[in-house]
């Protein structure tokens, strides 16, 4: 990628200002140099951006498909697509199972992650770091492992295809990142005020409800946000631990894809990550991109 | 006895809303120790070709998995390649990209986040799926390159290797970009406009100024990938053909094809064991640079 000399010659560069102080043959062959690179450099990470969005546009394009098959670029636009979703039982059922699920990821892990941040919070630094490698620890552990162990231990109570036991796996996976928002968040806020609230007589309750959640708010709903969306998502853990009737929407996408291109794949690829771009547009507005990013990260 | 009660009772007071850690403790014990520690139990029975024998004890699962009969220890052995090939790419490319991501301001910062949080945040299947749609033979990204002329036939993009990585890296790069700006976000931005000023071009500022600040992001971009990619499983199984096989796969297949629980169960472990021994190696490398930096 960074030998693309002749393109990068003609480009500018805001960056390499200080170069063209510089006089002399050797000076430019320098510049030339330093330009190249510079145009290398973007052509570089330009082409990452475009590695990581073209499959997003594909999958959305044929998804407006008028054809019987899955083809790029469509030969012509349509919602005949989306509308024989909406007649289809299986994929209505997964939506429903995929929206149940997440909702009781996002309440259960939320819950988890606001108790145990606040727990953490009067421990000090050892053993904070203890709890904080607790909770975060099943996030780093494969999917495909905890799904086949949460199988395992489940059918021994014939609980294997229940709605609330892939709620209980996801929420091993949303729980770390919700304790952690949380954990940065009640970082940022200011104790005092609450300490106040109860010097005034609140009870511990009515200062978090009346004090402390309003200042949170932004970080509450973003690891709402966040438990949502990767419970939306997950589908490794699901494959083992769904049956006939709690198949969620990746789950159901997988098992058609490993048949052939069905254009339905594309309508509930290309919905599942417009639901998604919602919600993270929401957490954004709430926290800011910037933080999202870092919070992420 | 009832003093070191009243101790613990006096700490526990101390520390008003500890007790609030209680939900989140015992639901890890409950849903991730508990079923582990299950696990363990299995990969220590007898095998039977039901299942397993319960409430015997014995190694056989551990054994089998490195007998010479079968292929495991060579799937163990891809499985590892694999990590490092997909570890090297994503912690290269994130590293380029979240710098560029850092050095923008403006609309080309929102933008270059705002892809890495679309990718980041679109459905693992949805990404294969569209993976599959771009880099087969008769895909999109082949299309161009045969009309373009730049190739005499469609590049072999899927069901081998190749696929298996380029399917891992949409799964792992988004966090590894994030994971490298998490960091730089943190570094004084006037460090990279000062060696501009000295006449450092953009390569050379990053592989001289920022790289250097970036590489704790790095070694948890690289930790994220590899970890994923040695318990990977989507990726290889839908974009890599049958050779390529890795742990996850072999996991699933012993359980669910041939009822092999032990066996699956020792590799579950095994594989489990490895990613969580990597980060505790990492972790005291990470101490070791903080001890030598301070000392």
């Amino acid at each position: 990628m960074g030998d693309d000399t002749e393109t990068g010659a003609t480009r500018t560069d805001g960056g390499v200002a200080a170069d063209t102080d510089r006089t002399g043959t050797q000076g430019r062959d320098w510049n030339l140099v330093t330009r190249a690179s510079t145009a290398g450099y973007r052509l570089a990470y330009l082409s990452v951006f475009v590695f990581l969005l073209a499959p997003v546009v594909v999958v959305a394009a044929t998804s407006l498909s008028d054809a019987n098959t899955v083809a790029f670029p469509p030969s012509g636009l349509s919602l005949r697509w989306y509308g024989a979703l909406l007649a289809s039982g299986p994929w209505i059922e997964a939506t429903r199972n995929s929206l149940l699920i997440a909702t009781g990821t996002a309440l259960l892990s939320t819950t988890l992650g606001v108790a145990g941040a606040l727990g953490t919070r009067k421990l000090d630094g050892k053993l904070a770091d203890f709890v904080t490698g607790i909770a975060v620890v099943p996030l780093l552990v494969p999917g495909v492992v905890l799904g086949v162990t949460l199988l395992i231990f489940f059918s021994e109570f014939g609980l294997q295809q229940e709605p609330a036991t892939i709620v209980l796996a996801h929420s091993l996976w949303a729980t770390p990142l919700t304790y952690s928002v949380m954990r940065a968040t009640f970082s940022r806020y200011d104790w005092h005020v609450r300490d106040a609230a109860l010097d005034l007589g609140a009870s511990r309750l009515r200062a978090f409800r009346e004090v402390v959640a309003p200042n949170v708010a932004a970080g509450l709903a973003a690891a709402t946000l966040i438990a949502f969306v990767v419970s939306l998502q997950e589908f490794v853990m699901t494959l083992f631990l769904s049956g006939r009737g709690s198949r969620t929407v990746p789950v159901k996408a997988w098992n058609s894809l490993r048949n052939s291109l069905d254009p339905l794949v594309s309508v509930t690829s290309t919905l599942l990550v417009v639901v998604v771009l919602l919600v993270l547009l929401a957490a954004g507005v709430a926290v800011g991109l910037d933080r999202v990013a870092r919070d992420a990260g | 006895m009832s003093t070191r009660t009243g101790r613990l009772r006096q700490a526990v007071a101390s520390r008003t809303g500890t007790g609030l850690l209680l939900p989140l403790l015992l639901f890890d014990l409950l849903v991730f120790v508990v079923p582990f520690g299950y696990l363990l139990r299995i990969s220590l029975s007898e095998r039977s070709t039901g299942a397993y024998v319960e409430g015997t004890w014995s190694v056989e699962g551990y054994t089998y998995l490195l007998e010479p009969s079968n292929t495991i220890s060579e799937t163990f052995l891809f499985t590892l390649g694999f990590g490092v090939v997909v570890t090297v790419v994503s912690v290269t490319i994130a590293t380029l990209y979240a710098h560029a991501m850092w050095r923008a301001d403006g609309p080309l910062r929102i933008v270059l986040t705002a892809g890495a949080l679309v990718s980041m945040f679109t459905a693992i299947v949805v990404k294969l799926f569209a993976a599959l749609l771009v880099y087969s033979p008769d895909g999109v990204l082949n299309g161009l390159l045969v009309s373009l002329g730049l190739v005499s036939e469609p590049l072999r993009l899927v069901n081998n290797g190749v696929g298996a990585v380029i399917g891992q890296l949409y799964i792992v790069v988004p966090y590894s970009i994030l994971a490298v700006y998490a960091v730089l976000s943190t570094v004084d931005e006037s460090l990279l406009e000062a060696a501009r000023d000295l006449g450092a071009s953009s390569p050379r500022a990053f592989l001289e100024v920022a790289v250097p600040h970036a590489v704790p992001g790095m070694l948890v971009a690289g930790v994220i990938s590899f970890t994923w990619s040695i318990g990977s499983y989507a990726a290889p199984l839908l974009l890599g053909s049958g050779s390529e096989r890795t742990n996850g796969v072999l996991v699933s297949d012993l359980l669910l094809r041939e009822f092999d629980w032990p066996a699956a169960a020792a590799l579950a472990v095994v594989v489990t064991a490895t990613v969580l021994g990597g980060l505790v190696v990492v972790r005291l490398v990470l101490s070791r640079r903080e001890v030598t930096a301070s000392g």
